[in-house]
C-alpha cells in the first residue's frame, strides 16, 4: 500500500472513531455500553482520537509536499511492512462498522438468559460493614436498591407491604408460576462485559400475557419471595404500564 | 490538486456511509430482525472496546513520550543495575505510569528499546496493571482497607517480581522480543516521515503524537481481536455452565481464573465486578481473579504476542498461572481471608 494511501485512511478512521465517540456521548446511547463513571474518559479518548486524526493529517500533506519537490523520492512500503499495516486499517474499520451501522441496542432478557440471575451480594464490603443505608424512601428505590435491601437485611421480612414503585423489563422466568414474572434489570460496574442481571418477582393475573423484553413499570406491595431457596422480593402489583426503553437502561451500582 | 482529491474522495465516503446507515436503520426499523445473539455480540464488543480504548491510547501517547523525550542514558541511570532490585523497581514503576494492562504493553516495548533490562520490564509488565494509583483506589473502593486489597498488592508484586527475575537470566531484552519494530509502517514508520531534524519542542510532540497514532493502529488491531473473540463468547456461552463447576478450594479457584482471562475486563474496574462473586465463590478465587486477570486475559495475550516471541510469551502466562493457582489454593486452605 502506499504510504499516503494508509496515511490518508489512517486519519480517517481516527475522525471516524472520535466522531463515534462523541455521536455515543450526545445522543445519550453512550450508557448502552458503559457506566456514567466513564463519561469523562470517552470524552477524553474523542479528544485525543481527534488530535491524532488531524496529526496524521498533517504528516500525509508534507509527505504530498514533498512528493511534488522532489519526484525522485517515491515513499512506498517495504517488506513486511505493508501486509501488516492493511490489515491493521481493516481491523480498526470494525468498531467503526459494527457501531455506526448496527442499530444501538441494549443487552436484554435473551442476554439474561445466557448470563443469569444474580441474586446475592452485589454491595462493597464498607458498605457490608456499615450496613445497609436505603436513603430512597421505598417507592423511589430500583430493582437494584431493592435487592441490597434483601441481601443484607437478617430478616428481610421487614420489608413486607413497602410500596415498590419501579421500572424494568418483562423476563419470564420457567421457574416461576403463571401468574409471575421478573421484571429485571443489568447492573453494570464499568462495561457490558461485566453486566449482571437482578431481577424482582411480579405477581399479577394477567402475568403471562406480557411479551417478553417489553420494559414495564410497575406499582405494588412487597412481599418476601422465594427462588431456589433464595429470599428474593417480590411485588404483588397493582398496576403494570408499557413503557420505552429508559435512556439509562442498565443501574450503575 | 491533490489536496482537492483527497478531500473530494472523504467527502464521497462520508455520504456513502451516511446513505449505507440511514437505509440498515429504517431497514432494522421496519421489522427486519438479525438474532438477538447478533446484537448481544455487537454491545458487548463495543461495550469493551469504547472502555478500552481510551486506555490504550493512554499508553500510545506515554510510550510516545518516552520515546522522545526519555533517552537512553535515562533509563539505564535510574533503574538499579542488581537483577532483583531492578524487578522489584520495575514493579514499582506503574506509579510512574498509571496504565492497565492494554496500555502497559506498547510502553514496556519502548522502555525495552531504551535499554530497560529485562527482569525490570517484564515484572514492569505484569505488575503495573494493579500497582498504580488508580487500581489500588478502585480495589480500595470496592473492598475496603482489609485483606483482599493486601493480598492482591503483595501477591501482584511477588509473582512480577518472580516472575522478572527468571527473565534474567536473559541479558539482552532482544532475545525476549520479536523482530524490533519495523522500520516502515505506512512507509513512515516509528520515526517521522523524514527526517527534521529541528528538536523544538512542538516538533518533538508532534513526533510523539505520530509515534501514538501508529502504535494505536498497531495494537488496536489486536485489542479489536481479543474484544471481538471475548464478545462472542459471551454471547454464546451460557456463564451458568462456568459458575456451576466453581466450588471447592482448587475448582473455585481455576473457574475464577477462566473467567477473568474470558471477561478481559480492564484492570483499573474489575475490582467491581469481582464483587458479584463474593459470597459464591471462595475468598482464594476472588483473589485469583484480581491478581491472573490483570496479568493475563484474551486482549492482552494477544498484545504480548505482537511484542514479544512466542516462548516469551509462554513463560509470561504459564510462571503467573502456577504462582497464583498455587498460592489462591493455599489460601483458601489454611488463612481465612
Amino acid at each position: 500500500m502506499k504510504a499516503q494511501t494508509y496515511r490518508l485512511i489512517q486519519s480517517a478512521i481516527l475522525m471516524g472513531l472520535g466522531a463515534y465517540l462523541l455521536v455515543k456521548i450526545f445522543s445519550g446511547t453512550l450508557y448502552y455500553y458503559i457506566n456514567q463513571r466513564f463519561l469523562w474518559l470517552v470524552a477524553l479518548g474523542a479528544m485525543v482520537f481527534l488530535v491524532l486524526a488531524f496529526v496524521a493529517w498533517r504528516r500525509l500533506r508534507t509527505m504530498q509536499q514533498n512528493h511534488q519537490h522532489a519526484h525522485h523520492i517515491h515513499e512506498y512500503d517495504h517488506g513486511h511492512g505493508s501486509g501488516a499495516s492493511q490489515w491493521n486499517l481493516i481491523f480498526l474499520a470494525v468498531p467503526l462498522l459494527l457501531g455506526f451501522l448496527v442499530p444501538a441496542k441494549p443487552l436484554d432478557s435473551s442476554a439474561l438468559e445466557l448470563r443469569g440471575l444474580t441474586t446475592n451480594a452485589l454491595l462493597g464490603a464498607r458498605a457490608q460493614t456499615s450496613g445497609v443505608q436505603l436513603e430512597a424512601p421505598s417507592d423511589q428505590r430500583t430493582v437494584l436498591d431493592w435487592i441490597r435491601a434483601f441481601n443484607f437485611a437478617s430478616d428481610p421480612s421487614i420489608y413486607e407491604g413497602e410500596t415498590a414503585d419501579l421500572i424494568g423489563f418483562v423476563y419470564h422466568d420457567p421457574r416461576l408460576l403463571e401468574n409471575q414474572f421478573l421484571v429485571g434489570r443489568f447492573a453494570v460496574s464499568c462495561c457490558v462485559a461485566d453486566a449482571f442481571a437482578i431481577g424482582m418477582i411480579v405477581e399479577n393475573l394477567d402475568a403471562a400475557s406480557w411479551a417478553g423484553n417489553s420494559w414495564v413499570h410497575v406499582v405494588g406491595k412487597v412481599q418476601v419471595g422465594d427462588l431456589d431457596g433464595q429470599p428474593i422480593p417480590l411485588i404483588v402489583a397493582a398496576s403494570i404500564k408499557e413503557i420505552a426503553i429508559p435512556p439509562q437502561p442498565y443501574l450503575f451500582p | 490538486m491533490t489536496r482537492a482529491l483527497n478531500f473530494l474522495g472523504l467527502l464521497g465516503l462520508a455520504l456513502l456511509a451516511v446513505l449505507l446507515i440511514l437505509s440498515l436503520q429504517s431497514w432494522a426499523a421496519t421489522g427486519f430482525t438479525l438474532p438477538t445473539e447478533f446484537y448481544t455480540f455487537v454491545t458487548i464488543f463495543l461495550g469493551i472496546f469504547i472502555e478500552a480504548a481510551p486506555f490504550l491510547l493512554l499508553g500510545t501517547l506515554a510510550s510516545g513520550f518516552v520515546e522522545e523525550f526519555i533517552d537512553h542514558e535515562a533509563v539505564q541511570r535510574f533503574m538499579p543495575r542488581n537483577p532483583f532490585m531492578g524487578a522489584l523497581a520495575g514493579g514499582m514503576l506503574g506509579f510512574v505510569f498509571p496504565v492497565c494492562e492494554c496500555g502497559v504493553v506498547p510502553l514496556t516495548r519502548r522502555l525495552f528499546h531504551k535499554g530497560m533490562a529485562p527482569a525490570a520490564g517484564i515484572a514492569f509488565l505484569l505488575a503495573s496493571p494493579v500497582l498504580n494509583p488508580i487500581v489500588i483506589t478502585s480495589t480500595y473502593a470496592a473492598y475496603g482497607w482489609g485483606s483482599i486489597l493486601f493480598w492482591r498488592i503483595g501477591l501482584s508484586l511477588s509473582i512480577a517480581v518472580i516472575t522478572g527475575l527468571v527473565f534474567a537470566v536473559q541479558q539482552q531484552p532482544a532475545e525476549l522480543l520479536r523482530a524490533a519494530p519495523r522500520k516502515s509502517i505506512g512507509g513512515a514508520g516509528l520515526r517521522p516521515a523524514l527526517a527534521r531534524p529541528s528538536n523544538a519542542l512542538i516538533q518533538r510532540i508532534q513526533r510523539s503524537l505520530e509515534i501514538a497514532g501508529d502504535e494505536f493502529f498497531e495494537m488496536g488491531r489486536y485489542l479489536i481481536i481479543g474484544s471481538l473473540i471475548a464478545a462472542l463468547l459471551q454471547a454464546v456461552l451460557p456463564q451458568s455452565m462456568l459458575l456451576a463447576l466453581g466450588s471447592g478450594p482448587l475448582y473455585s479457584v481455576l473457574v475464577m481464573m477462566a473467567l477473568a482471562v474470558l471477561l478481559s475486563i480492564c484492570s483499573t474496574v474489575d475490582a467491581f465486578v469481582s464483587l458479584a462473586f463474593v459470597g459464591t465463590f471462595t475468598s482464594g478465587s476472588i483473589l485469583s481473579f484480581l491478581v491472573f486477570g490483570p496479568m493475563v486475559d484474551i486482549k492482552s495475550t494477544l498484545l504480548y504476542l505482537q511484542v514479544f516471541k512466542r516462548r516469551t510469551v509462554f513463560y509470561m502466562i504459564l510462571l503467573p498461572f502456577l504462582m497464583v493457582l498455587l498460592a489462591s489454593v493455599f489460601i483458601n486452605l489454611n488463612l481465612a481471608i
